[in-house]
């Protein structure tokens, strides 16, 4: 039982080459980071991965739970499972969290089953308690005037809410303050669980002393150059990216 | 001048005067604008009788060379009084093509023809540039090689001499690929006192990434009524800026059309406008967004005493295929006294996809607050209102990026301020 | 005033007035005793008077009025030239069976009756109305109040009882908010209307629940022309909502209301219209009021239906502080063009408007704003607002913009904002990412774009309004 990626390509539409040839498995229970410099295709590998239509996968398969999930549209993938929390959640004007979680738990039923209010709105709160959110929180529109650290803790708890079996999380860290960062290692540890994968895709460091991955990879020019375990991170901190320019490693 | 057909020199090529025979033709035939002609609602149907104006020969025109100062050193200076070319002085790189239009009919024949007014005229006035064209007798002509920059300007003067003298004055730019000129065409009356009719056209076409600016500065006397109609077209990733800048004429009209043509292609449209007294000024402009991927983007600003009139008609007209186009349109109207009056029509239809576009019009005094922060340091109220004012307009000359061209359309903008605050406005 | 009767409503209610789309689409056999035929003539009009009894001065009105119809020419130099479509000769301008209005549905015929429990309307005026008119063609078939307000002196009755009963308080405002001349449609409104309501609320009544008016047209090739004056005496205030379906035919059918509205000193007048007739309809309505010192008349519009609609509602401030306001919504589908708008006549000081225009163009639809602001000279203090936003859903669909604004003098401030914009590409995926299909991503923005204008619909109409958008929705994308 995994999220598995093998030999993945994918192109741009006017051609140029993004993922060159990428294999990853990402077993349930297990949670995997990939880091990499800017440009090494690392955003590029999570949007293929829930569909983004701006790219063309030239070979390769992506399977969850040994079934290609490549050629299914963007929501079938995710009510199959898969959840991507963006590096820039898009905003929704005039739309509320309260009913944009709803919207997308009520898309998971069968039709003509309708979702429990008083249950729904129950376990929203006690995930936004998790959360530190403001109650007021739910009457908001979807990210419009969040702060960064806003965004990313709907992002997890639409994670939470929506109980994925792959995690994908991108750039999770970026532009959060240490505090805001605890508080979504919090909702993320919380949902670790031997039914669940995940894939921390980050620039630094830092996330990993919160979220402790049990594999690190290392992402450069479209490809998986180097896996290993956490000490990798460590070792990326001291030495930075600049190993990747040593042939041996090309 | 409207009864008789003008006649075309006999030097001319023959496909201009046939041109010039259709266009009185075409004259003749096209109804004259009435009310409830969308393209002159608001407009002062009386102006258009033009029936007392015609044609004046020059007489000494030396006084008006004089007179025809403008930049330090331009690149070019033609100075027309009457139509009639009287100083030509040029200091242009090769590969530019700088003659008056009677000229260029001669020598470049083909070129000029390729050119001369290609488009239709759809805002209202093709009755009146049905009649510049059968009537124009000079004008300018410039054409730029690819690749060749011009640094300076090309500064040309047309002055109306003479009791109900008409003008036509013409100008065709056309540019080449990855060249750049920039052409100011200042406006201006012998004296204050004698009515004159100009009935403008200019063409400008922006070839495959060039930059073309053009600058028309209309300071008339307020005897004199005006239509100037502009037509420009830009190519992929040209960039087009078009400025207007209006102080004189007892009543102007602009019409002011951009194709853009190419993506990455762009335009600039802007405008000043300063009416006092009884002064009217009646401006219409096309955004007309032919290709996907291009932009335009238009400010006209309007700062309006006295019984001043204005009228501001903008459309962006979006194609069906012109998709990912990015159009902006805004009019900004500032009322400096309790008898003016602003119109403001800002207009959008699009039937393309992925487009952003937006307009805004708005009209409002000076505040008070902006009066008090200005009077806390120490400026009396008169001058505040001035400043103010001033830098309302400063605001869009600007967005000319160039020295020497914005310091001259200010040099007209504080004559125009300096002459309303000598009565006392 | 407040009219949020979520309380009141059960479940059952909800889906009791359900108004949409399919739900209208039915007819019953026609049974009309008086028919005017088709075609519009001087012989036309007698007929109409005929029928009706009018007093000679309604006869008269109505022939000046042909007239001016008769002579106005089309106004195609600036509308659409899909007006020319409109085949005067074969509209039928009167039928009805010849019943009064009855105050009780039990009284009303089994087949009108079954129509508007169809609709939901009996049960909405149970649930949360002040009172109900319910025309069948061109008269109304019930027409009722509550009591207690009756006693208050409040009048709601249709415009033929309202000009012979009430001639003193309805004769001096007909037609003076809204001219014959104003427009060809208001000239043969005037000649041939009938049905529509009068309302007058008597100084300082302020209506708790909302009145209510349901226009149905039943018969093919008909046209209907009700004509509705709503006078608020001093300090009145009231809430008149009006929805309308027709069945669907494949000949074009016409409704050219004229409505005025006249809110005395201190008044209130809110006017919701949600505006569904069948996509062969043409709609062209004059709607306008005015407003005395430190009164306020608000056009709340919603357009989702018809195939041409041609509506600017318009308020006339006449009397110091006085405030209009426009929130307008328009949804045009494939087959569809919405012309809508708004009208603002500054005429005293101090006066305010402001217009809120949203228009979702969908498939091959088309939406288009029109506005006019008008603040003459010698005036103090005027503010206008306008915000128009569009949305466009693919390719094909089209939308305009063409505000009017004239400002005289110095003492103002005007302010006119318009966009255009789409569902972006990022926003689809975000939302499709979340497990929603393209449908109910779009349906989930153009539900947020236009959020905060359902918000001044009344309680029982918003629910309706957003479900009508997400039945439009679902049939337009994939």
């Amino acid at each position: 039982m995994s999220l598995h990626i093998q030999d993945l390509h994918a192109t741009l539409e006017n051609g140029t080459e993004i993922l060159k040839g990428v294999n990853l498995d990402i077993p349930k229970g297990e949670v995997h980071a990939i880091m990499g410099p800017n440009g090494s295709g690392k955003s590029t590998l999570s949007k293929v991965i829930a569909g983004h239509e701006s790219y063309i996968v030239t070979a390769g398969s992506v399977t969850q739970d040994g079934e290609e999930i490549l050629g299914k549209g963007i929501d079938e993938r995710s009510r199959g499972g898969i959840f991507l929390a963006f590096q820039y959640p898009s905003e929704v004007p005039g739309v509320s969290n309260a009913n944009f979680i709803r919207a997308a738990l009520q898309a998971r039923l069968p039709k003509g089953e309708e979702i429990d209010a008083v249950a729904y709105y129950k376990n929203l709160y006690s995930k936004m308690d998790l959360l530190e959110m403001d109650r007021k929180f739910t009457a908001r529109a979807v990210n419009e005037g969040f702060s960064g650290g806003e965004k990313k803790r709907n992002e997890i708890l639409q994670m939470m809410m929506l109980e994925p079996e792959y995690c994908i999380l991108d750039e999770t860290d970026s532009g959060l303050d240490i505090d805001a960062l605890k508080i979504v290692a919090k909702g993320v540890n919380a949902m670790r669980s031997p039914d669940r994968g995940m894939l921390l895709i980050t620039h630094y460091q830092r996330l990993l002393d919160y979220i402790k991955p049990d594999y690190v990879h290392v992402m450069a020019e479209g490809r998986i150059v180097r896996s290993g375990g956490p000490e990798l991170a460590h070792e990326l901190e001291k030495d930075g990216y600049e190993f990747l320019k040593e042939p041996a490693l090309a | 001048m409207l009864t008789t057909a003008p006649e075309t020199p006999a030097y001319l090529p023959a496909w201009f005067a046939a041109r010039q025979q259709s266009a009185w033709q075409r004259f003749l035939a096209i109804p004259a604008p009435k009310r409830g002609d969308e393209t002159w609602r608001f407009s002062s149907i009386k102006q258009l009788d033009f029936s007392s104006f015609r044609k004046t020969p020059v007489s000494g025109a030396n006084d008006l060379i004089a007179r025809s100062t403008g930049l330090e050193a331009p690149a070019a200076k033609l100075v027309f009084v009457n139509d009639e070319l009287v100083h030509v002085e040029s200091r242009l790189p090769e590969g530019v093509i700088c003659l008056p239009l009677a000229e260029a009919l001669v020598s470049h024949s083909d070129l000029v023809q390729t050119h001369f007014m290609k488009q239709e005229t759809r805002l209202g006035s093709a009755k009146f540039a049905a009649l510049h064209e059968a009537s124009l007798t000079n004008g300018l002509f410039v054409h730029v090689s690819d690749k060749v920059e011009v640094e300076g300007t090309i500064e040309v003067h047309h002055w109306i001499a003479g009791e109900n003298t008409v003008i036509f004055p013409h100008t065709l730019v056309v540019t080449g690929k990855s060249s750049k000129v920039r052409v100011v065409d200042i406006f201006r009356s012998a004296d204050d006192v004698a009515p004159g009719l100009a009935i403008a056209v200019n063409d400008l076409s922006a070839g495959q990434n060039s930059q073309l600016d053009y600058v028309a500065i209309q300071a008339f006397n307020e005897v004199t009524r005006v239509i100037q109609i502009n037509e420009t077209s830009a190519f992929r990733d040209a960039s087009a800026t078009g400025f207007i800048l209006n102080t004189g004429a007892s009543w102007a009209r602009n019409e002011t059309l951009s194709r853009l043509e190419g993506p990455g292609s762009r335009s600039d449209m802007l405008s000043v406008s300063i009416p006092a007294h009884e002064q009217e000024y009646d401006q219409r402009t096309f955004q007309h967004h032919v290709s996907e991927g291009a932009y335009s983007d238009l400010l006209y600003k309007n700062s309006l005493y006295d019984h001043a009139r204005t009228i501001f008609s903008g459309l962006i007209f979006v194609d069906k295929d012109a998709h990912h186009t990015d159009a902006y349109q805004t009019c900004r109207n500032l009322l400096m006294s309790d008898t003016c009056e602003a119109n403001s029509m800002p207009g959008l239809e699009i039937n393309a996809d992925q487009v952003k576009c937006s307009h805004g019009s708005t009209s409002s005094q000076i505040s008070d607050e902006e009066i008090f922060y200005l009077r806390a340091r120490g400026i009396d109220p008169v001058n505040a209102r001035q400043l103010i004012a001033r830098g309302f307009s400063v605001d869009v000359v600007e967005r000319l990026k160039n020295n020497e061209v914005e310091e001259l359309v200010l040099k007209f903008i504080d004559d125009k301020f300096a002459h309303i605050s000598s009565r006392g406005a | 005033m407040s009219y949020d009767t979520t309380d009141v409503l059960d479940l059952e209610t909800r889906e009791a007035i359900d108004i949409d789309r399919t739900k209208g689409d039915f007819t019953f056999p026609e049974r009309n005793k008086f028919d005017a035929g088709r075609g519009l003539t001087s012989a036309t009009v007698d007929y109409i008077s005929d029928v009706k009894n009018d007093p000679d001065w309604v006869r008269e009105f109505r022939h000046k009025a042909l007239k001016v119809f008769q002579d106005k020419p089309m106004p195609t130099n600036w509308a659409t030239k899909d007006l020319e479509a409109i085949d005067f000769d074969i509209i039928r301008y009167y039928l009805s069976d010849g019943e009064k209005p009855k105050r009780s549905w039990d009284d009303v015929p089994a087949d009108v009756l079954e129509t508007f429990e169809r609709l939901g309307i009996p049960q909405q005026e149970r649930a949360f109305l002040a009172g109900v008119e319910a025309q069948f063609d061109s008269e109304a078939a019930y027409s009722n109040v509550k009591e207690e307000l009756t006693k208050q002196g409040v009048i709601f009755c249709n415009s033929t009882e309202g000009l012979k009963e009430h001639e003193e308080i309805f004769r001096p405002w007909f037609g003076k908010v809204i001219p014959t001349g104003d427009n060809k449609f208001s000239a043969l409104n005037s000649a041939v209307f009938s049905g529509g309501s009068f309302i007058y609320i008597p100084k300082g009544v302020k209506l708790k629940q909302p009145l209510q008016a349901y226009f149905r047209i039943n018969s093919e090739n008909f046209g209907q022309f009700e004509r509705t004056l709503i006078i608020a005496d001093e300090g009145a205030e009231l809430m008149y909502m009006e929805g309308c379906t027709a069945p669907k035919f494949e000949t074009a059918t016409l409704h050219s209301a004229v409505v005025e509205l006249v809110a005395l000193k201190g008044a209130k007048i809110q006017y919701v219209t949600v505006q569904n007739w069948s996509s062969n309809v043409f709609n062209l309505v004059t709607k306008r009021g005015i407003a005395m010192e430190d009164a306020e008349v608000r056009w709340i519009d919603c357009n989702i239906g018809s195939r041409l609609t041609m509506k600017y509602p318009g308020v006339i401030m006449k009397g110091k502080r006085a405030r209009g306001e426009v929130i307008s919504i328009a949804l045009a589908n494939t087959g569809q063009h919405q012309d809508t708008g708004a009208k603002m006549i500054h005429a005293a000081d101090d006066t305010t408007s402001n217009v809120v225009s949203k228009s979702i163009s969908v498939g091959e639809g088309r939406s288009t704003y029109r506005g006019q602001v008008f603040i003459p000279k010698h005036l103090k203090g005027c503010k206008n607002n306008t915000e128009c936003d569009a949305l466009l859903i693919n390719s094909h669909s089209r939308t305009d913009t063409y505000p009017a604004i004239t400002v005289k003098g110095n003492q103002h401030a005007t302010q006119h904002e318009a966009s255009v914009s789409q569902v972006s590409d990022d926003m689809l995926f975000y939302m499709q990412q979340r497990g929603l299909n393209e449908g109910q991503a779009m349906s989930l923005a153009v539900n947020g774009f236009i959020n905060d204008l359902v918000r001044e619909f009344p309680m029982e109409y918003s629910v309706e309004l957003k479900r009508l958008i997400d039945l439009e929705m679902e049939g337009s994308v994939g």
